[in-house]
């Protein structure tokens, strides 16, 4: 079965991207704008893993954190934060939610950010 | 009868020659009594000129009479010069003796005085506290004449009376009148000098301390050994202590908590003459840099003696405020463009890999990502130089005549397919009536592109957009216009934003969005705007320029930009540009 991620992020380029990085024998992407879309995605379904993007409109990614914790925690979905944010405010917070990984999306080529993605995924297999 | 006849003229002429030496002498008397009187009227002058000089800018009451009485002896006779000034504690009596009296003499003469004082003052002075000091001929028991000439000068100044000045002299019957006068005149100079003098230099004293005192700056001036000396509004307000009376030197201390070593630099001011210049340091929510230096006691006479210290205390709070702007700002652009090259690199990163199944199309996606974020980053690099140019008022306009109505016909059709995406009606409103005025087609553009996109961007689904284009007529009430056009703002104009005397197309852009708060609106318009306010940064994005941009390019125009809202009901933006109605060859 393929592994299923959603991408919470306002930045269209990037959910584009990750849609088409991925490969897509193993993975099916789902994306939304910002984290109220984002919780309205996780009503429908439970995905396998979720970038989340920290600075958005309507509803940021911390605020997200807040929310999913408190409607969603049976879930136990790993994040990975994906934004420019990379302030030690936001990691300590992120770290308060069981984040999995922090990726300066700048920073990183695509391949870092597939690498990480795969190795969240190895992590939990275990 | 010969004999008869010369002697009758022998006669006559005896008779004349008596005449005429009569006229002779008359004559002498009178011109010798002018020469006195003008040598005396020199001599006067002279020695007027002479105090004076001597008094020069002079404010010492003390000095002034001493130099008065030093050459009194030059045309008045008298044993005894004294005079009698009224110091707060005590009276001061001086004499100087021309001759050697007896001590009555002395003592008739300060009673007399001190008497005089007080009929003049309508107060009693007691004889304790006069300090007496004697000067010139000795004092001789032998000598035991009273007072038989006196007279008396009362010392104005400024109007009041701050002593009386006697001249004395053991002889009898000497002062008359002219003596007198001379008195007069030379105590009525000297007191119309000090007096103006005085004022002069009450005027200077209250212009230089009205000035520090509403000096936004704060200034402390110390002594050598740091006590406040002048301390004005500004600088209590420093350290919170505007109620405060009294203010000393460790209050400043207490309150900088070491983020500006005032004593010390103080001292250094002091004992080295050294001038310092504070870093930027925040004190109750306020950022200053302090100025220290030395108060030299004589600015030209003793440069190098140094009295005191000053701090001047210069609020930066607005530069650092704009500095963080500035830096805010900076970093908004840096992360605007980050995030669309970091798209651009991380697609072409995926255009390297090899092609797999689909590849044709997921090719054309790939660079239809490259070509937006490219034309994005463009975008915002345009706007960036508009800025500059606004800001170095260098923004200039390609005037040629042109139909309102095209420009706004051509942007509703570039906005339509957004508008129905989001079921948002987007309506114009043009009148029949426009001429063709002088306007930029590519910056009107621009403003209309801004204020729609604005609209669009700020009304919910379902929502509203409408463009008006209309004539204002001189005189006419903008209202009335409005409703005739059956247009429906959130809230009316202001009637001052549109011209008396003029015609002026008016353009407006209303919506049904969420409005801006009241006090926002005024902040629109300037550059920077959105980075102030939290709220805006974080609902949408975007550098904060479009507006500020539209503002340039309407004033540059000549014609001026506005915004009325309502909180839940909607924004209209308008612009407004004044026309003549012959303006086409001239103005093109």
């Amino acid at each position: 079965m393929k592994k299923k991620i959603l991408v919470i992020d306002d930045d269209q380029t990037f959910r584009e991207l990750i849609s088409s990085g991925v490969d897509k024998e193993q993975y099916e992407v789902s994306t939304a704008a910002d984290g109220v879309q984002g919780l309205e995605q996780l009503e429908k379904s439970s995905p396998d893993l979720i970038l989340l993007d920290i600075m958005m409109p309507r509803m940021n990614g911390v605020e997200f954190l807040e929310k999913m914790q408190s409607q969603h925690a049976d879930k136990k979905i790993p994040v990975i934060i994906t934004s420019n944010d990379s302030s030690l405010d936001t990691i300590s917070r992120g770290a308060e939610f069981g984040v999995r990984g922090y990726i300066v999306k700048s920073n990183e080529s695509m391949k870092t950010i597939m690498a990480s993605i795969e190795r969240v995924f190895s992590e939990t297999k275990k | 009868m010969l004999i008869f006849l010369l002697g009758f003229l022998a006669t006559c002429g005896i008779g004349l020659s008596a005449f005429l030496l009569l006229n002779e002498f008359k004559t002498k008397l009178a011109i010798e009594k002018r020469e006195k009187d003008s040598s005396r009227r020199i001599y006067e002058l002279a020695i007027l000129r002479e105090i004076g000089d001597r008094i020069g800018y002079s404010l010492d009451v003390n000095q002034i009479v001493d130099i008065i009485t030093s050459s009194l002896h030059q045309f008045i006779e008298y044993a005894a010069v004294s005079y009698m000034l009224i110091e707060p504690e005590k009276v001061i009596f001086k004499m100087h003796l021309e001759r050697s009296v007896h001590r009555r003499f002395v003592t008739d003469i300060r009673d007399r005085m001190l008497q005089s004082l007080g009929a003049l003052l309508e107060r009693e002075f007691k004889k304790e506290d006069v300090k007496e000091v004697l000067s010139g001929a000795i004092l001789l028991e032998e000598v035991d004449e009273p007072v038989r000439s006196f007279f008396n000068i009362p010392l104005v100044i400024g109007d009041k009376v701050v002593g009386v000045l006697t001249v004395a002299d053991t002889k009898g019957g000497l002062y008359k009148e002219e003596e007198m006068t001379i008195l007069y005149k030379l105590i009525q100079q000297a007191s119309k000098a000090v007096t103006s003098l005085q004022a002069v230099v009450k005027a200077e004293q209250e212009k230089v301390s009205a000035m520090v005192e509403s000096m936004e700056d704060g200034v402390v001036m110390t002594d050598a050994d740091y006590r406040i000396l002048v301390i004005n509004p500004a600088a209590k307000r420093v350290i919170g202590k505007e109620s405060q009376k009294e203010i000393t030197i460790f209050d400043f201390i207490d309150n900088l908590g070491g983020k500006m070593d005032m004593r010390g630099r103080l001292e250094e001011a002091v004992k080295l003459k050294k001038n310092h210049v504070s870093e930027r340091f925040d004190i109750n929510g306020k950022f200053y840099q302090a100025f220290v230096f030395p108060v030299k006691s004589d600015t030209k006479l003793n440069a190098d003696d140094v009295f005191g210290g000053v701090v001047i205390f210069h609020d930066v709070t607005r530069e650092v405020e704009l500095e963080r702007v500035r830096e805010d700002f900076t970093s908004m652009i840096v992360h605007e463009l980050r995030t669309p090259l970091s798209g651009i690199q991380k697609t072409s990163e995926l255009l390297k890999l090899p092609q797999k199944r689909g590849g044709a199309v997921q090719t054309k996606k790939f660079v239809d990502i490259i070509y937006q974020n490219s034309s994005g980053m463009l975008d915002l690099v345009n706007d960036i130089l508009d800025a500059s140019k606004l800001q170095a008022g260098k923004f200039e306009v390609q005037l040629e005549p042109a139909d309102i109505g095209d420009i706004i016909e051509n942007r509703m059709q570039f906005f339509e397919i957004s508008a129905h995406d989001r079921h948002i009606k987007l309506e114009s409103l043009i009148t029949k009536d426009i001429p063709k005025i002088p306007l930029d087609i590519q910056r009107t553009k621009q403003v209309l592109n801004n204020l729609m996109s604005n609209a669009l961007k700020y009304t919910p689904d379902s929502g509203s957009v409408t463009v008006s284009a209309f004539v204002h007529e001189p005189g006419a009430m903008i209202a009335s216009e409005i409703s005739k056009l059956k247009l429906i703002l959130p809230s009316s104009l202001p009637e001052q934003m549109f011209p008396q005397n003029k015609r002026a197309l008016v353009v407006t852009v209303s919506d049904t969005g969420v409005g801006i708060a009241s006090d926002l609106l005024p902040k629109l318009f300037s550059k920077y705007q959105q980075l102030n306010n939290a709220t805006f940064v974080s609902n949408i994005k975007g550098t904060g320029l479009g507006l500020a941009i539209a503002k340039g390019i309407v004033e540059a125009h000549g014609g001026s930009i506005g915004v009325v809202s309502q909180i839940g009901s909607g924004s209209a933006f308008y612009f407004v540009l004044p026309f003549s109605d012959t303006p086409l060859a001239a103005k093109v």
